[in-house]
Parts: C-alpha cells; structure tokens; sequence
C-alpha cells in the first residue's frame, strides 16, 4: 500500500501527483508525508530561519508547523497549502517569540552591530550579507514577517497580506519601513567602522 | 540627506512596489534628487544582497533533523486520557444522595410552640363560649395534608370539628403570646395524615 502511493506520488509534480501526496499522508501513509515535508522543508525552515534568526529555534518551528499540517491534513485544500504553510510557520515563530521575550534584542541596533565583530577586519561580501541578515533582528515582528515573505520568499504584496491577515495597505507601509530600517542598519555599522 | 516625503515611495520604488503611475512620479523626482537617487540606489543594492544571502540553502541535515524529530512524534503511540473510574464513581454516589436529600427533605415550616398559642388562641374561647369567632380577625386557614390520597372532603370537614374539642389550653398564658399580633392553633384530628393550623390576628376580642 505505500510503495503504491509512494509510486504515484514520484511519478511526478503534476498537480495529480501532489493530490496524491496528499491524499495517501491523509490516508495515514508515512512515507507520503514525508515526501509532502521535503517537498516544503525549505520553504518552512527557510522562512522560520529568517523570522526566528537562529537554526534552533527555527528547527523547533519547524517541527511544530508539520506536526500541525499533519493534524489538519483532512482540512487543507491542496490548492492554498503553501499560504497556509506560511502563515503557520508565521504564527508558530510569533508564538515561540512571545513565550521566550528578550531573546532578541530588537531595539539596540548599534550594540547589535558592533556584537563580536573586529572593526580591524574589512568588510567582505559574505559578511555584508550576514550583516543583512542580522540587520532583521532590528525590525518589529510583523515589519520582519512582511519583508520576509516579501523581499526573500518573493511573495505579491497581495499574497503577503493573506498570510499575515492584513491589508495591501498596511503591508506596503510594513515593507517599506522595514527596508528604510534595514539601510539604516547597515548604514550606521558602516559609520562605527571607519 | 534624502527627502523624509520621498523615502517610504523610494523604498517601495526599490522593491518593485509601485503602480505605473507612482513609480513614473518617484523616477522623476529621483531624477532630481540626488539624495534620493543614493537611497534608492542603496536599497536595491540591500534587497539584492539580502535575496541571495537567503537563497543560499541550508545543509541537508538541518533539514532531516526537522523531518527526523517529525517523523518520531509521529510513531509515538497515541496520548490515552486518563480514566479514573473511581473518581467518576464517587462523584456519581455524591450527586446521587445531593438529589435524595433535596427530594426527601420535609418543607421548612415553622413549628410554633403548639401549647402557648392554643393556650392565647381564640379557638379555645369559642370552645367555652360556644362563640363563632369574627371573620375579620381569621387571617387564614391552613390544612397541612400528609399523604391524604382519597380522602373525602366532607370527611374532614368532620375530622376538624372533633379535633377542636379535643385540643385543651393549659392555665398560664405566658407574656410573649400576649404581645404577638398573630396566633396560630393546631389542630390535631384522629388522622395522623392531616393536621390543621388556624392563625388569628388580635386577641381575638371583639372590638
């Protein structure tokens, strides 16, 4: 019975062959729903990397967001599952935040940037970009989750608002601020160090 | 220095964010603001940056730790809520004897010293008399019934009037009978099932 699913579901990414996914991890079938996590490791792990800043706690997410897609399998429409994904992971990240306050400093965006960096050393490509990266820490919750799904998911704005349940509107505002933040990041981590 | 009115539309400008008709407007005055036109130019460069550092893929094994643990929870034998029988068994016994004694208990009259208030009762006067007692001053008659099932009225009608004569008043009549405005008789019939209270208001003397 699983080799048959799982026979179907390599056959191929046709939409057929996603329902199939679908349908036999509904049906209780492992091994499909493990193929339905590949699948969307990335976008799920990827996604909470960013918004919870650290591998651990993005892992936790993780494992919180499938276990709950396992539970709602019956539920979900095959149609919307990435939306749905990302708000999950979205919700989970915020949840996981709100419970362990503190743990990123959000305000302190000079401390932030001089953190355990020589300013001896010049600045290479990788480390701009980790700098980046970093430079999300600085931006509120639904500032870092719009510019997320936004700027590296590459959502529509449209899409964005259905994932975090707000307007076009608000989440234009929550774009642009953040990325205005963002520059000013890196700009002031480039003034301490000259 | 860019311009504070311009930054938000720079902003979205870079990212792509803009109608037709705003982003010809922001083009324009990037055009001329040189400032603005170093913003821009800035943010496209961070956004760009910012896409690849997260395009980079993680190692697989993060990944597989994540289904790894998944996986696990999974296998794990299903949660049993815990059944305690015992508790569901006492708790049943309480409600249970709650609902017997709500049921069996008797309604709360109060019993007034039958003695004292027969002795200041109108009632017993009328005995001596042989006097009707006024109207005005019954404020009611109670029959209390105790399991009476067939009774005839008439029948009891009866039983009252032979408990009337039964039921005699001792001498004294003790002050704080005098004092109260409302007295009451049992009545006391041959059939325990019925027992007749009389309440008088006054003395019971005609006015």
């Amino acid at each position: 019975m699983k080799v048959l699913a799982l026979a179907t579901v390599e056959a191929g990414d046709q939409p057929e062959g996603r329902d199939s996914v679908l349908a036999a991890a509904r049906a209780g079938d492992r091994a499909a729903f493990d193929l339905l996590m590949r699948r969307h490791e990335r976008l799920v792990l990827g996604t909470a990397f960013r918004l919870a800043g650290n591998l651990e706690d993005a892992q936790d997410a993780s494992q919180e967001v499938f276990l709950r897609l396992y539970r709602n399998l019956a539920k979900l429409d095959t149609g919307n599952l990435a939306a749905w994904l990302y708000r999950v992971t979205v919700n989970v990240c915020h949840d996981a935040r709100r419970r362990r306050p503190g743990t990123v400093p959000v305000d302190d965006a000079q401390e932030l940037a001089a953190a355990g960096d020589d300013p001896q050393q010049s600045v290479h490509e990788a480390e701009r970009r980790a700098l980046l990266l970093r430079s999300l820490r600085v931006l509120s919750e639904k500032e870092r989750a719009a510019l997320v799904l936004r700027d590296l998911e590459g959502l529509s704005t449209a899409e964005v608002a259905g994932v975090l349940g707000s307007s076009v509107g608000t989440v234009r505002s929550q774009i642009s601020k953040a990325r205005l933040k963002v520059r000013d990041f890196v700009e002031r981590y480039s003034r301490r160090r000259l | 220095m860019s311009c504070a009115i311009w930054e938000e539309r720079v902003a979205l400008f870079a990212g792509g964010d803009l109608r037709t008709a705003e982003a010809a407007a922001v083009e324009r005055h990037l055009s001329r603001c040189a400032a603005c036109n170093a913003l821009a130019a800035d943010l496209r460069w961070e956004l760009d940056r910012l896409r690849q550092a997260h395009a980079e893929p993680l190692a697989p094994e993060h990944y597989a730790v994540v289904r790894g643990r998944v996986l696990a929870e999974l296998a794990k034998p299903p949660r049993q809520r815990v059944v305690w029988p015992w508790a569901w068994a006492a708790a049943l016994a309480v409600a249970a004897a709650a609902v017997l004694v709500v049921m069996t208990k008797p309604a709360a009259v109060p019993v007034p010293d039958v003695l004292r208030l027969v002795a200041g009762a109108p009632a017993v006067e009328r005995s001596r008399t042989q006097r009707a007692p006024r109207k005005g001053a019954v404020i009611s008659t109670h029959v209390r019934r105790r399991r009476v099932r067939g009774a005839v009225p008439s029948a009891i009608e009866e039983r009252k009037l032979e408990a009337a004569e039964v039921v005699t008043p001792p001498a004294p009549v003790p002050p704080a009978v005098e004092d109260s405005p409302v007295r009451m008789v049992q009545l006391a019939t041959d059939d325990p099932n019925v027992v007749i209270y009389w309440l008088f208001e006054g003395t019971g003397e005609e006015r």
